[in-house]
């Protein structure tokens, strides 16, 4: 065809436009246009997506504190050294972090899954109970919270009732105490996150084809059997995928934990996003909640890789 | 397929013509719109309302056309704002004042976000504890200048002007304060009296009151103390209401400045006040921020609680009038009274505003006997207009009243807390309200606890000094 674009001099037929301006406009046109109209986007992702994260790696390596300008200026990898050896709670927070994201994902998974295969039956009522099972993720967080300080408070909540029945202590609550803060709010965010498995699970379940299990059953193979070699395997991707957005979003989380325990008591539920507000807002020190903020980043990047990769995600599809 | 391919490999390869200088023209023109319109965008959606950023100088304008004025306690005190915008603008028909009301606590990071990105406003409320860090930013008007000529000067209190002063890092005024707080012990005038109490005007009685109107068993006691949030300046008010000590500061004979908190006297002063928590409070005060806190008071079932004024309106709902009253802070057996400094609420004219001139006119209508008394009258504090605290109001307003009286009467003595340090945030929230948790928890004595909070305010101070030359 190449040969094809240059005859049209030679040749007999009506001559047509001039050969040169005719490429010219049809070769710029098309190649450039859809950069062009892509333009926008991509420049408003530049502005708003990575300007923001190539500052965040920007100031990381600077002193960054605009009540204290006399100690602004380039600092190298001082922030993460100063993370590593001179921060008495950046290991707390981050390990806590560590133990919230592996207590919020697995609970969550399971109730979820649980509660997806439950309300997969056919049963009188099932549309109620869906709704009743989604419901909680319709709720704001705002909203989530304050349930969950009222159920919570010393005066209003589980315990005083507790204590008008003869168990525990008047004026106590599940969240001032270091022994059971921890479930306590493991339980409150996951009311809020098992309807989020529930709603992903179940909208997989009912792509299962009904053949596999029609054939299994004929096979001989029980429930426990069709739902490990037929209904397990067809959510894989689904659960890895959920999992893993669960992951970071828990990882990220400072609403629920902010409000009903403010990180405390002693910080015993301080997660790292709550320590990096705390510094950027109180304390004004950007360079070192900067670094701070890429030291999670750098971990959720690489936990997601070397997750997605143990786990195969979409390795049957390829 | 064929078509386009061709094309594109004609152009790309170099035999082919190059395009006409139209053609590139055009395609060049095309994609500037396309950056211009897309640049226009991001300014749009990055814009401010016309004011700037922290360094902007701004200009004193002509004193009319449009002015954003951001409420550090919006929700809480639009009402009483937008009745005293609407008086301003009838006496100014000139000049439109743009209400923003912004939560108290997200005030501080709404400020310094604008500081950086632009957007601020011609005026805002600014708080002493916010106002060290606002002012080194460069972000504020001096205004001691603009004082010295107007009706206000000579009509403002003076402690509170010494208040932001200091807050300010020196000896420049940086907002006009319009009202000052007072740490205030809320009492159950019907427990008391049932339990045949006097009122809890000492440190001893505010102990024997405590323990007396606590019952564990029936879900009574005697006192709500502050453990989460905000927890060290309601903590450093009580250590030194009892140490009797007057300075936050003290000089040794080297000529070395350093911080009183750890000392002996104020050690002990804490470990009594925090040997309540559980005993004669619930224990689920350990995460009490003042919302918790109030609620908690307000929930009937306590008999004291310290908070400052702002809380009147809430117990007033929740309790009536009739059932409660607020005291200055108990005072020592030989009757002195030491409190440490509340937060004085100001005015600020932001450097960057493009009509100071206009921006002014509302500080000082905002600072007017009427205005001033209006707003102090709806939120229960201490005006600091002269004329303003002389109103019938006050003296109806019993905690107000015997607040300003503690203050002006010369009965009561400050210790002035350091809002003026730049580390005073980290070291009295970020690094240390969970060190006072521990302490309530019993993982930590009182003394390892204003051993720690010495040395960083020590070092805080240093820096500071050394940096101020």
């Amino acid at each position: 065809m190449a040969h094809a674009a240059a005859v049209p001099r030679k040749s007999p037929v009506p001559k047509p436009p001039p050969a040169r301006a005719r490429r010219s406009r049809t070769g710029a046109v098309p190649r450039r246009l859809p950069y062009l109209l892509i333009a926008p986007a991509g420049l408003l992702m530049l502005g708003f997506i990575a300007y923001p994260v190539l500052s965040v790696f920007y100031y990381s390596l600077r002193h960054h504190n605009p009540t204290k300008p006399w100690r602004n200026g380039f600092a190298g990898l001082g922030n993460f050294v100063t993370a590593l050896t001179g921060d008495p709670q950046f290991l707390p927070t981050l390990g806590f972090s560590l133990r919230w994201v592996a207590a919020q994902v697995a609970l969550q998974l399971l109730l979820g899954l649980g509660l997806a295969l439950l309300v997969h039956q056919s049963f009188v009522g099932r549309a109620p109970a869906r709704a009743l099972v989604f419901s909680p993720w319709a709720v704001s967080g705002v909203l989530t919270s304050t349930i969950w300080l009222l159920l919570y408070n010393s005066q209003t909540g589980v315990t005083r009732y507790l204590a008008d029945l003869g168990m525990g202590s008047y004026g106590t609550s599940w969240l001032s105490d270091t022994g059971t803060v921890f479930p306590a709010v493991v339980v409150a965010e996951l009311w809020r996150g098992v309807p989020f498995f529930a709603i992903l699970i179940l909208a997989d379940l009912q792509s299962v084809p009904r053949d596999l299990y029609e054939a299994a059953e004929v096979d001989g193979a029980g429930r426990l059997r069709r739902f490990l070699h037929i209904t397990l395997p067809h959510l894989k991707d689904a659960i890895i995928l959920s999992t893993l957005l669960r992951a970071v979003w828990e990882f990220n989380n400072v609403d629920l934990l902010y409000t009903l325990t403010g990180g405390g008591p002693a910080g015993e539920t301080t997660t790292l996003p709550l320590r990096i507000a705390s510094i950027a807002v109180d304390s004004h020190d950007f360079g070192y909640a900067s670094a701070l903020t890429t030291v999670a980043f750098v971990i959720l990047l690489f936990g997601s890789l070397v997750y997605l990769r143990l786990s195969k995600f979409g390795g049957e599809a390829r | 397929m064929t078509r386009t391919g061709t094309t594109h490999r004609i152009t790309r390869g170099g035999p082919g013509p190059a395009p006409t200088p139209r053609g590139r023209h055009g395609s060049r023109a095309a994609l500037a719109a396309a950056l211009a319109a897309v640049l226009a965008l991001t300014a749009t959606a990055c814009g401010d309302d016309g004011s700037g950023a922290g360094g902007d100088r701004g200009a004193e304008g002509t004193g009319k056309g449009e002015i954003t004025f951001w409420d550090n306690n919006g929700g809480v005190r639009t009402d009483v704002w937008k009745e005293i915008i609407a008086r301003f603008e009838k006496a100014h028909p000139d000049i439109h004042v743009k209400y923003v009301g912004i939560p108290a606590e997200s005030a501080q990071s709404k400020y310094d976000t604008a500081i950086q990105g632009g957007g601020l406003p011609d005026v805002g409320g600014v708080q002493t504890a916010m106002l060290a860090g606002i002012a080194a930013q460069g972000a504020l008007e001096p205004l001691d200048e603009r004082l010295e000529g107007s009706p206000l000067d000579g009509k403002l209190n003076g402690s509170m002007l010494d208040s932001v002063r200091s807050a300010g890092g020196g000896d420049r005024l940086y907002t006009v304060p319009t009202s000052a707080n007072n740490g205030t012990l809320w009492y159950r005038t019907d427990l008391f009296r049932a339990a045949g109490l006097a009122a809890p005007t000492t440190w001893d009685r505010f102990y024997a009151a405590a323990d007396r109107l606590t019952d564990g068993a029936r879900n009574r006691f005697g006192f709500t103390l502050r453990g989460g949030e905000g927890s060290i300046a309601p903590a450093l008010d009580a250590m030194y209401g009892q140490s009797g000590i007057t300075s936050f500061w003290k000089t040794s004979a080297g000529g070395a400045t350093t911080t009183t908190v750890n000392d002996p006297r104020n050690v002990a002063a804490l470990e009594k006040y925090l040997g309540l928590y559980g005993k004669d409070t619930p224990e689920a005060d350990v995460n009490n921020d003042f919302r918790k806190m109030v609620a908690q008071w307000d929930s009937g079932r306590i008999g004291m609680l310290s908070h400052n004024l702002g809380s009147y309106q809430e117990h007033l709902k929740a309790l009536g009038p009739r059932r409660f009253r607020g005291l200055p802070n108990p005072a020592l057996a030989d009757g002195t009274r030491v409190q440490v400094s509340n937060p004085v609420d100001g005015l600020g004219l932001f450097r960057s505003s493009k009509n100071k001139a206009a921006a002014w006119t509302f500080i000082e209508f905002a600072l007017s006997h009427a205005a001033n008394s209006r707003w102090n009258r709806a939120a229960g504090a201490i005006p600091a207009n002269t004329e303003a605290v002389g109103d019938s109001w006050v003296r109806e307003s019993e905690a107000t009243a015997l607040a300003a009286d503690a203050l002006g009467d010369g009965s009561t003595r400050i210790v002035q807390l350091p809002y003026y340090l730049p580390d005073w945030n980290t070291v009295s929230k970020a690094d240390n309200e969970p060190n006072l948790q521990k302490v309530l928890l019993g993982r930590e004595s009182a003394k390892d606890f204003l051993d720690t909070l010495a040395d960083q305010l020590d070092k805080a101070r240093a820096e500071w000094d050394e940096q101020r030359g």
